[in-house]
């Protein structure tokens, strides 16, 4: 009776950390060259993957800010975004985007504590979407109110929407993956262009203008669906006009050798090739003002 | 008998607690804790090989945006099981090298990389095990203040 009862514990505490493991099985590992095949509207695989990593440039950005000692505030997040009153696929992505760069802003200056309004409006959203599943919700909400570990919870985050993404473009939902990629860099850029209003700054201003070539990738990552309806050609018609403010800032290039040295166990390398943003005031005001008008339009119910 | 059961039952939400705050992958969760006090996670690549030959090119490619001014560590890690080091390759979007965790004239694996970021722009990251071995690990991307 004793071994029979040890035994039912045993398989119970197993079957509870092996059901962890197996509900996410197949994001743990990718083998090399085993990408599926999809029917739907697919764009180039290689393209999609450059873009996917695009869900830590809110994080930068967000970084960026605390790092120049730009002083945290609510004002720049989408709070007037009501989810629950989103009822297309398009809409939910593309708010799911906004909220997730907000939820870095938020991470990154530990206000954590402000974030479980984000969080809940998150998680209708994901619901809705029926992705809610790759996104721990309660873990990320205990970690929030704890305020104990800050990188558990960025990666905690971060990993829930790469899942998500991942999901989605697995299971020819690309459209709405690219919505929310689409939806976090608005946010995103909408922050450095706020923030750049009130505190000028060189690092800030040459961040925004770099956005050129992220923008560009972004306009390609939603070109395959520009044509699907008619909330999606708006999006791509509205990318269109950031890029044309975008068209006359110059980029330029010096080139350089990395160098490297050992340190502490580890290699530093230092790149001495650069870049370099050419982007007059007026340029930047109007970057400034489409960015903020587009996005405001976005947040709008 | 009834004692220990009890014990168990109390031990459990503890137990449940511990494992729903760390990454499901206890690689991934040991790698996290190894990239520094001061680093920020931004992104994981979760490496899965099996053998290949020796000196080939790295079989794991993928893209990532990195932006100037920006400290980048690359933390590698890699599984018990394996029979070859992680390794990195970075190079820039013209396939130009930027950095790599192996010294090929000493021979010496780096277990990271700090790299100084000073151009903005989608740098390819490529992967694989020493020697072109199979083995399984994991790549942390972060940002160092």
């Amino acid at each position: 009776m004793k071994g029979r009862a040890f035994f039912l514990v045993i398989v119970f505490l197993v079957s509870l950390s092996s059901c962890r493991n197996n509900t996410k099985k197949s994001d743990e590992f990718r083998l090399a060259g085993s990408d599926s095949m999809y029917e739907a509207i697919v764009p180039d695989d290689e393209f999609s993957s450059d873009i996917s990593v695009s869900f830590s440039s809110p994080i930068e950005i967000a970084n960026l800010l605390q790092m120049l000692g730009v002083p945290f505030s609510q004002g720049y997040m989408a709070s007037s975004l009501d989810v629950t009153d989103l009822a297309s696929g398009f809409d939910k992505a593309l708010a799911l985007g906004i909220l997730g760069a907000d939820l870095g802003y938020l991470n990154i200056y530990e206000k954590t504590g402000n974030s479980i309004e984000v969080l809940s409006s998150i998680r209708k959203l994901a619901e809705g979407l029926n992705v809610g599943q790759y996104f721990d919700f309660e873990t990320i909400k205990r970690l929030s109110l704890s305020k104990s570990n800050l990188d558990s919870l960025l990666f905690l985050s971060i990993d829930s929407y790469n899942k998500i993404d991942r999901y989605l473009t697995e299971n020819n939902r690309g459209q709405l993956s690219s919505l929310i990629i689409i939806g976090a860099w608005i946010e995103a850029q909408y922050l450095a262009t706020q923030v750049i209003k009130k505190h000028p700054d060189d690092l800030l201003r040459d961040r925004i203008g770099e956005q050129k070539h992220f923008l560009n990738d972004l306009i390609k990552l939603a070109g395959p669906y520009c044509s699907i309806d008619k909330q999606f050609s708006g999006l791509c018609s509205q990318l269109n006009q950031i890029a044309a403010k975008y068209d006359d800032v110059k980029i330029t290039y010096s080139q350089g050798e990395p160098v490297s040295a050992p340190k502490d166990g580890g290699l530093v390398v230092t790149q001495t090739e650069t870049s370099k943003v050419e982007m007059t005031d007026e340029q930047l005001e109007e970057i400034i003002d489409i960015t903020e008008e587009i996005r405001n339009k976005l947040i709008l119910n | 008998m009834k004692r220990f059961f009890l014990g168990l039952l109390l031990l459990m939400p503890a137990f449940t607690l511990l494992l729903s705050q760390a990454p499901n992958d206890p690689l991934v969760s040991k790698c996290l804790q190894s990239t520094g006090p001061n680093a920020k996670y931004l992104k994981d690549f979760r490496i899965q090989l099996g053998e290949g030959a020796e000196g080939g090119i790295f079989r794991y490619k993928a893209n990532l945006s990195l932006w100037k001014n920006t400290k980048y560590r690359f933390t590698l890690c890699t599984s018990d099981k394996s029979k070859g080091q992680l390794i990195i390759s970075i190079k820039d979007e013209n396939s130009n090298n930027v950095a790599s965790s192996v010294d090929e004239g000493t021979g010496t694996v780096y277990p990271y990389i700090d790299l100084i970021c000073n151009k903005s722009g989608i740098y390819q990251v490529w992967f694989d095990f020493a020697g072109g071995h199979s083995g399984s690990g994991v790549g942390i991307v972060s940002m160092v203040q």
